[in-house]
C-alpha cells in the first residue's frame, strides 16, 4: 500500500507541476508562506533622483510631477515652511510614502510565529524619524474607518510573482513631498511593490489620494544592500518652543495669492510660470504642448482659488458604519469608543460602574446599552455631556434609565435633591447621574428637553473633577467654543480626551453662534487640548483624543485641525478688514484647500454655514493680531 | 481483489496525468523537444503602448537643464569637463541631435513607447520622442552596435535564490533583464552629461498591476561607465500602460 500511496502522490504532484507551468500566470503566495524574495538585511538608499527633496528639501512652488488637484495646489501654496517651528510640528515623523525616500539606513527583517515558523510580518526600520513599519503577512483585515491613523499607516502584504505587494491605509495627514507643502491626506492609500535585483532593491510606491490628487502618483525608490550593520539607527527628537511669547493661535501660512516666493522657482530655472502648477499634466509628455497654450492670466490664476465655483465636498470615506449596529473600539485600558449612533460615545468601565461620555442621537440607544453591558456588568453610573446638542444628548434619557448611581441611596446629599421637588430632573435613585456644564442644563431646559434627559449635576467653574474606576477624570469648560457649555472630558490615567464637537476628523467644526459659540473660543479649546497632550514617539501616539465624529486621533490630528481653523479665521479676518461683506467672503472660497477633506454642501453643517459662523463671530469679536 | 481494484483506480488516476505531462512537456520543449521560446516563457506581458510618468527629477527630465546643472549625477572630473563644454548648436551642426536619445538616456525622457515581439526571440521597443528603436535580443545580438541604441542582450531574470533551505516559496515571476553595450557615446541628461562607448547599461523591467486595471512598468537601470561616472548610476523610471494609441507623437531628436 505504501507504494500505491507513493504512486498516487507522484501522479498528483506531476499533474500539479505540469499545470503550474502552463501559462505565464503570476502566482500568489499563500498567507504565511516563506517569501519568494528575501528582502531581509541592511539597505542604504540610492540618492540619484530627487536629491534636493531628499536632502536640503524641496524648492517652494516646485510641484511639477505631482498630480495635485486645486485643493492640493492651494494647500501647498498656503504652506509656510516655518510652520515646523511650532512645537507640536517639530517631531512629526514621515508618512510611509516619504519614509521610503528618506536618507539614512534601512533594516528589513521577518517576524515568524515561533512554533510553526509561518511568516507573520515583515518589519522595516528606517533610521530617519525612527520609522518602524510593520507589514502584516497573515492576511489580517485592515481596521475599520474609526481606528487611529499613524504616520506609517496599517500595512498588509502578499508575495505576487517576484514582488512583495503591500497595501497601506490609515495614514495621517502629512507631507507627500518633503519641505514645500505638497500634502497627503488621511484618506490616502498606498500600494507598493518591492522587487529585488541581486543586491539592489526597488520599491515602487503608488499613492492614491482623493482629497489632494487628481490621479495616483507613482515613484520608485532604490536601495543597495549593505553587507554589515551600519550601526546607526536612531533619530532622537524632542520639541521645544522656538519663538518665545508667540501667541498660540499663530500658525505660519500664506494668504491665497500672497506666497512671496511662489514665482522664484520658475524664474530661477527660466521655466514658464505655470510649469510646476498644472497638476497631472506635468507628469506626461503632453506638458510641453500644454505650456504653449497657457496664457499669463491663466498662470497667475493658479495661485488662488478659481472664482465662481461651488465649494468642493469631502472626498473622504464616511466613517459612520450606518449599518444599524453599534461598534466598539477599545481606545486604551478601560476606555472604549462606541460608534454608530450619531456622535461618538465613550465608555469607561470598572468596579464602580460605567462612566459614559455623550449618549449619541438616541436612535440606537437599546443597542448602545447592550454594547455597554457587553463591556461591564456594572450599571451606568455617570453620564457626562460635552455639550447640549442632540447628537450628544439624544440618548441621555434611555441610557440614564438603564443606569443607576449606587452612591446615592442612603446618601446625605440625596436629601438636598429629593425627587419630585423641582420636577426639572430625573429620579437620581433610579437612573444614572448626569454631569455637564451648567449651560448645557440651561440650553436643554430652554429647548424643552424631557426632565429625564437633562443633566442635574452641573458645574459653573472652569473645571470639574472626579476620581472614578481608578482614574482621575476631569471636565474642563471651554467657553464660547461650539456653544457656551462645552466640556473636554479627560481620563488622566488612561490618557484619553473626549473632545465632543470641538474636534472631528470629518467636517468643519460646528460653531453655534446663537448658543454662545465662536471661532476664537474654538481655537482656544483646540489649543487647550494640545496643552494636555503628550505624544509617545515622533509626534504621534500618546494621548488619544476621541472626536465627535470620525476616528480616534492623537495630537497630530488636533494640531492639523487647529491649524485649519486658524488659517480660515485669518483669511476671513483679512477680508473683513478690507471691508468684505459675508457674500464676498463666501465668494472668496476661503476654505478651498480644505473642502475636499471637510466640505459639505448639504446636510446639517455645510461649508457655507461654517464660513458664515466664522464671519459672524469675528464681526462680533474681532481677532487680536 | 481489493488490492487489484485499488491498483486499477490508481492507474486510472495517474495515467492521464502522465499523458498530459508528456503532451505539455513536448509543447514546451521538454526532453527531446525545443526549449520554450522567450516569448512563450515570458512571465508577464510587456507589449502595448506605455507612457512615461515623470514624477522624479521632474525639472531635469521635462526640461533641458542649464549647463552645469548636474546634481546628483556622480560625474567624474573628466565627464564634468566635457559637460561644461556642452554646446547644442555644435551637436545640431554635427547632426548629433540624438545624443540624449541613446539607450542610457532615452528611457528618462518624456516619451511614449511601443513594445512588441518582433519574433519569438526579439522584443522591439519604439519611442515617439526621437523616433528611436531598441531591439532586445534573447539570443545572440544581431549587428555590431556602435549606434545610439547599442547592442542589447535580454533574458528573463528569475529572483535569485538566497532562500535555499528556508522551505516553501519557490521563486516565481521574474524581471526582464537587458544588458546594453557598444553604444555610441551620448548624454545621460540633455544638458551634455556624457556617457562613453564603454558604458554598460543594465536594466530590469518589472510590470505591476494596480487597482482599477492600470498596469505599471518600472525600469530600474544601472549605468556603469568608469570613465565618466565615479560610481554606478542607478535610477528607476515608471511607465503607465495605455489602452489605445492616442498620444503617440513621433518627433525627431532635439538637442535643446
Amino acid at each position: 500500500m505504501k507504494s500505491v500511496r507513493g504512486l498516487v502522490c507522484a501522479g498528483l504532484a506531476l499533474l500539479c507541476v505540469t499545470l503550474r507551468g502552463q501559462a505565464p500566470q503570476i502566482p500568489t503566495a499563500t498567507p504565511g508562506q516563506a517569501p519568494a524574495v528575501d528582502l531581509g538585511g541592511y539597505w542604504a538608499p540610492v540618492l540619484h533622483e530627487d536629491l534636493m527633496e531628499r536632502g536640503a528639501g524641496s524648492e517652494l512652488a516646485d510641484y511639477g510631477g505631482f498630480p495635485l488637484n486645486e485643493a492640493g495646489r492651494l494647500w501647498a501654496l498656503s504652506y509656510d515652511p516655518s510652520r515646523v517651528t511650532l512645537r507640536h510640528h517639530q517631531c512629526e515623523a514621515y508618512l510611509a510614502p516619504y519614509q521610503m525616500r528618506a536618507l539614512g539606513n534601512f533594516r528589513i527583517w521577518e517576524e515568524r510565529e515561533e512554533h510553526t515558523q509561518r511568516l507573520v510580518a515583515i518589519h522595516i526600520w528606517a533610521q530617519t524619524t525612527e520609522g518602524h513599519r510593520v507589514i502584516w503577512m497573515d492576511r489580517r483585515p485592515h481596521p475599520p474607518a474609526w481606528a487611529p491613523h499613524t504616520f506609517r499607516g496599517f500595512s498588509t502584504g502578499q508575495f505576487v510573482g517576484n514582488a512583495l505587494v503591500v497595501r497601506t491605509t490609515h495614514m495621517k495627514n502629512g507631507a507627500l513631498r518633503r519641505g514645500n507643502g505638497v500634502p497627503q491626506s488621511d484618506q490616502a492609500t498606498l500600494t507598493e511593490f518591492f522587487v529585488r535585483h541581486g543586491e539592489h532593491l526597488t520599491n515602487t510606491t503608488v499613492v492614491a489620494d482623493p482629497v489632494f490628487l487628481a490621479e495616483p502618483i507613482v515613484r520608485s525608490n532604490d536601495f543597495y544592500r549593505q553587507p554589515v550593520d551600519p550601526g546607526s539607527w536612531l533619530y532622537a527628537c524632542d520639541d521645544g518652543e522656538q519663538i518665545l511669547d508667540r501667541p498660540k493661535d499663530d500658525v505660519p501660512h500664506y494668504a491665497f495669492g500672497k506666497q512671496p516666493y511662489a514665482r522664484e522657482f520658475a524664474a530661477r530655472y527660466k521655466l514658464p510660470l505655470a510649469s510646476s502648477l498644472l497638476g497631472g499634466v506635468t507628469m506626461y509628455p503632453e506638458l510641453a504642448a500644454r505650456l504653449r497654450t497657457v496664457t499669463d492670466a491663466e498662470a497667475n490664476a493658479l495661485f488662488a482659488p478659481a472664482r465662481g465655483r461651488a465649494p468642493e465636498t469631502s472626498k473622504g470615506v464616511d466613517p459612520e458604519p450606518r449599518d444599524g449596529n453599534i461598534h466598539i473600539w477599545p481606545v486604551r485600558d478601560n476606555v472604549y469608543m462606541l460608534v454608530g449612533d450619531g456622535g461618538n460615545i465613550v465608555v469607561q468601565t470598572g468596579d464602580q460602574g460605567a462612566f459614559v461620555v455623550d449618549t449619541g442621537e438616541g436612535k440606537l440607544s437599546e443597542k448602545v446599552v447592550a454594547a455597554i453591558r457587553s463591556l461591564t456588568s456594572r450599571p451606568i453610573q455617570f453620564i457626562a455631556n460635552t455639550n447640549f446638542r442632540p447628537e450628544h444628548t439624544g440618548g441621555n434619557a434611555a441610557l440614564g434609565a438603564a443606569g443607576q448611581d449606587p452612591s446615592l441611596p442612603g446618601s446625605f446629599f440625596l436629601l438636598q435633591s429629593p425627587r419630585g421637588v423641582t420636577g426639572f430632573f430625573g429620579d437620581p435613585l433610579t437612573q444614572a447621574t448626569m454631569l455637564a456644564h451648567a449651560n448645557v442644563q440651561v440650553r436643554m431646559q430652554a429647548a424643552g428637553a424631557p426632565a429625564a434627559a437633562v443633566p442635574a449635576d452641573t458645574y459653573l467653574e472652569d473645571r470639574r473633577r472626579k476620581f472614578h474606576n481608578g482614574d482621575a477624570i476631569e471636565l474642563f469648560h471651554q467657553p464660547k467654543a461650539v456653544t457656551d457649555g462645552d466640556s473636554l472630558v479627560y481620563f488622566r490615567r488612561a490618557d484619553v480626551i473626549v473632545a465632543g464637537d470641538i474636534f472631528t476628523t470629518t467636517q468643519y467644526p460646528v460653531i453655534d453662534v446663537k448658543n454662545g459659540g465662536s471661532v476664537q473660543g474654538l481655537i482656544l479649546a483646540l489649543n487647550n487640548i494640545l496643552d494636555k497632550t503628550v505624544y509617545r514617539h515622533q509626534g504621534e501616539g500618546g494621548t488619544y483624543i476621541v472626536p465627535a465624529h470620525g476616528y480616534v486621533a492623537d495630537e497630530h490630528e488636533v494640531l492639523e485641525y487647529r491649524d485649519m481653523v486658524v488659517i480660515v479665521r485669518d483669511r476671513v479676518t483679512t477680508l473683513i478688514d478690507a471691508g468684505a461683506t459675508l457674500p464676498q467672503v463666501k465668494a472668496a472660497r476661503v476654505t478651498a484647500d480644505y473642502d475636499t477633506q471637510f466640505g459639505a454642501n448639504t446636510g446639517a453643517w455645510t461649508t457655507e454655514m461654517f464660513v458664515e459662523a466664522v464671519y459672524t463671530s469675528l464681526k462680533a469679536a474681532p481677532a487680536k493680531r | 481483489m481489493k488490492l487489484g481494484l485499488t491498483r486499477a483506480a490508481v492507474l486510472l488516476a495517474i495515467l492521464p496525468a502522465f499523458a498530459f505531462n508528456v503532451l505539455v512537456h513536448a509543447q514546451r520543449g521538454g526532453r527531446g523537444g525545443p526549449p520554450p521560446t522567450p516569448r512563450a516563457a515570458a512571465p508577464f506581458d510587456l507589449s502595448g503602448q506605455w507612457v512615461s510618468l515623470i514624477t522624479e527629477d521632474w525639472r531635469h527630465r521635462q526640461f533641458t537643464p542649464s549647463k552645469g546643472d548636474y546634481a546628483p549625477l556622480p560625474l567624474s572630473p573628466a565627464a564634468r569637463k566635457l559637460a561644461d563644454g556642452w554646446d547644442p548648436a555644435k551637436d545640431e551642426a554635427a547632426g548629433e541631435q540624438c545624443k540624449a536619445y541613446g539607450a542610457a538616456g532615452l528611457m528618462r525622457l518624456p516619451i511614449r513607447m511601443r513594445v512588441a515581439w518582433q519574433d519569438d526571440t526579439t522584443l522591439k521597443l519604439e519611442t515617439d520622442a526621437g523616433t528611436q528603436t531598441r531591439m532586445f535580443y534573447f539570443g545572440a545580438p544581431q549587428g555590431n552596435g556602435g549606434d545610439w541604441q547599442g547592442l542589447s542582450a535580454a533574458r528573463w531574470d528569475a529572483p535569485q535564490a538566497p532562500f535555499a533551505g528556508r522551505g516553501g516559496g519557490s521563486p516565481s515571476g521574474g524581471s526582464l533583464k537587458v544588458v546594453t553595450t557598444r553604444m555610441k557615446p551620448g548624454y545621460l541628461r540633455k544638458n551634455g552629461v556624457p556617457y562613453g562607448e564603454n558604458a554598460v547599461l543594465t536594466e530590469y523591467f518589472d510590470r505591476f498591476d494596480v487597482a482599477g486595471g492600470d498596469a505599471l512598468l518600472v525600469v530600474t537601470s544601472e549605468v556603469v561607465d568608469p570613465e565618466h561616472l565615479a560610481t554606478p548610476y542607478w535610477t528607476s523610471q515608471q511607465f503607465k500602460r495605455e489602452t489605445g494609441t492616442a498620444g503617440w507623437n513621433p518627433t525627431p531628436c532635439a538637442a535643446r
